[in-house]
């Protein structure tokens, strides 16, 4: 395996959002290793050997005469946001969708703070964002925005997040009684946002959710889930194809080769926290935006 | 392109309907046709003017028999949908006596019922039942599959019981389809309850079924065609009901907006 050092990497103290301070680098690195299917990739807060966060490894899954997915390591530490990019049908969703327990592995092991996706399940430890918003049309906004509370209640986390708040807070209070047919696309998406960060999970999987949306809504969209989730703890998996989503919302961005997906490497995403709108003008969103496409393109073959 | 109001559609209805009947009435008597054949509205309100009592006797006893059949069908069709909702060879299993329900006719088995479950209300409620429960149960399975995948997974996400699922996805993910089938069911329901009060030997002045049976053996055309036409209109009645309920559970549904 060889990481390729972009830049000079000066160090800095960094305030994570429940207040522990660590050194990170600014600089951006990239690892890259497209020829081993089975691929280890690091991250700042997970070693070896630790049970904390969601570890997956050699996670590789086949449908039928179909391989989706080569053997693949993966971690996400709390209060860490990884992104997996990749091209259409690469097994992003599917790593997704195994990590979530809705998909079985063919092989390797996965677990979530040392259990199993199952008993994660069963003890709410993740939120999950379809790419759809899945909002339940007979539901209010509101009562959609409490679903996820509503179910399995015995295993909700206390105190409970006060989805008025949450709803207010992604400027849908106006819209709390309104039924999901009332609501844009955006807005639908807001409401999916806040069924998600309402239950208060240690960790969000968001599949695309944005896909569906124009540009600048999903623009919107992206400044929106960062205020969201920065100022917590959770450890965020994002799928998505795009590059700008990918870098404004990331720690670190994993790129999948096109099917059978495996990692053709990972990008560091030091940009300064909190992110801003801004700090999509700045040449530093440029370069790893182009770094990144450079990975897309060296995983399709091109 | 004006936009047509609610007042305007019941408008138009009433304007059918009253076209309907002058039409009806005009050939009736322009062909003279037979009193038992066919009896023009004007006679058909005579005669129940003669005795509305009696006759609004009958479609309480009618109405009762229907709502009840069609309750235990409905029962049943979901406790039965559900399951073969969850397991497919379930319902594979079941085809052949659900298809075998639909297509046999009630002429052929009514004094079976009677034999097993007894003459008279248990015999017509069990008809009405038996006869509805194909088009629920399909209804049931169509709709509670038919729930949003994405929906079905975000639920497993976080260990959903079968329960939740059941109740806070699949039954309101079924509705629209169960309205679809209480529609047909009540006509069918209440075709299956004309029958079965005439043919399970139900005692006198129970039902609109039995006394048009007695009418028609007696050759008493007038009292025949005013059951029939108290029969057509608890139908609509009925429907109309369907209707209502439906407006006010699938408020949130597509079909229940209105569109330009």
């Amino acid at each position: 395996m060889r990481t390729d050092r972009i830049a000079p990497a000066p160090c800095q103290l960094w305030y994570s959002p429940n207040g522990r301070c660590k050194v990170r680098a600014i600089a951006s690195s990239v690892t890259t290793n497209p020829m081993a299917h089975s691929q280890r990739i690091q991250s700042g807060d997970v070693g070896s050997g630790h049970v904390d966060g969601i570890q997956a490894t050699a996670v590789s899954k086949r449908f039928d005469t179909v391989d989706a997915l080569s053997p693949v390591d993966l971690t996400i530490a709390r209060g860490e946001v990884v992104t997996v990019l990749g091209p259409s049908g690469c097994g992003k969703t599917t790593l997704l969708r195994m990590i979530a327990g809705l998909e079985p592995t063919t092989t390797g092991t996965i677990t979530i703070d040392g259990e199993s996706p199952d008993s994660a399940n069963r003890r709410k430890r993740f939120g999950l964002v379809p790419q759809s918003p899945a909002l339940l049309p007979w539901r209010t906004v509101e009562a959609n925005a409490r679903l996820l509370q509503d179910i399995n209640p015995g295993a909700n986390h206390h105190p409970l997040s006060d989805v008025v708040d949450l709803l207010e807070r992604v400027g849908l209070a106006d819209f709390r009684d309104a039924l999901p047919h009332k609501l844009s696309g955006g807005m639908q998406q807001r409401v999916s946002l806040v069924r998600a960060f309402a239950i208060d999970a240690p960790y969000l999987l968001m599949d695309e959710p944005f896909a569906a949306l124009d540009e600048i809504t999903r623009a919107d969209m992206r400044h929106l889930l960062a205020t969201l989730s920065e100022p917590t703890n959770t450890g965020v998996l994002f799928v998505t194809h795009s590059l700008a989503e990918a870098v404004y919302l990331s720690d670190r961005v994993v790129v999948l080769s096109s099917r059978p997906g495996y990692v053709v490497g990972t990008v560091e995403v030091d940009l300064p926290r909190p992110r801003v709108p801004a700090v999509e003008d700045d040449p530093a969103f440029f370069a790893i935006e182009t770094r990144l496409r450079h990975l897309l393109h060296q995983g399709a073959g091109r | 392109m004006t936009r047509r109001g609610p007042r305007s559609g019941t408008l138009w209805s009433l304007v059918g309907a009253l076209a309907l009947g002058l039409t009806w009435e005009a050939l009736v008597r322009l062909l003279n046709v037979r009193e038992f054949v066919l009896l023009p509205p004007s006679r058909i309100v005579s005669s129940f003017l003669d005795a509305p009592g009696f006759y609004l006797g009958d479609v309480v006893v009618t109405a009762k028999h229907l709502v009840i059949g069609v309750a235990i069908s409905l029962a049943l069709s979901l406790a039965f949908g559900a399951a073969l909702a969850w397991f497919r060879p379930l319902e594979q299993a079941s085809q052949p006596l659900l298809v075998l329900i639909m297509v046999t006719p009630w002429v052929a088995y009514i004094s079976s019922i009677v034999l097993v479950v007894g003459r008279g209300t248990p015999a017509i409620v069990f008809l009405v039942s038996f006869v509805t429960i194909p088009a629920f149960v399909y209804a049931t399975v169509g709709g509670m599959r038919s729930a949003d995948p994405a929906a079905r997974e975000l639920f497993a996400s976080i260990d959903a019981s079968p329960w939740e699922v059941l109740w806070r996805l699949r039954l309101p993910s079924a509705l629209p389809s169960l309205f679809t089938a209480a529609r047909f069911n009540v006509g069918l329901g209440l075709g299956a309850a004309y029958f079965a009060e005439g043919a399970t030997f139900n005692a006198q002045g129970n039902g609109l079924g039995e006394t048009g049976k007695r009418a028609a053996a007696n050759n008493q055309g007038g009292i025949l065609w005013t059951t029939i036409v108290c029969a057509a209109l608890l139908g609509i009645l009925a429907q109309i009901a369907v209707v209502v309920l439906e407006r006010w559970l699938l408020h949130w549904h597509a079909s229940q907006r209105r569109t330009r």
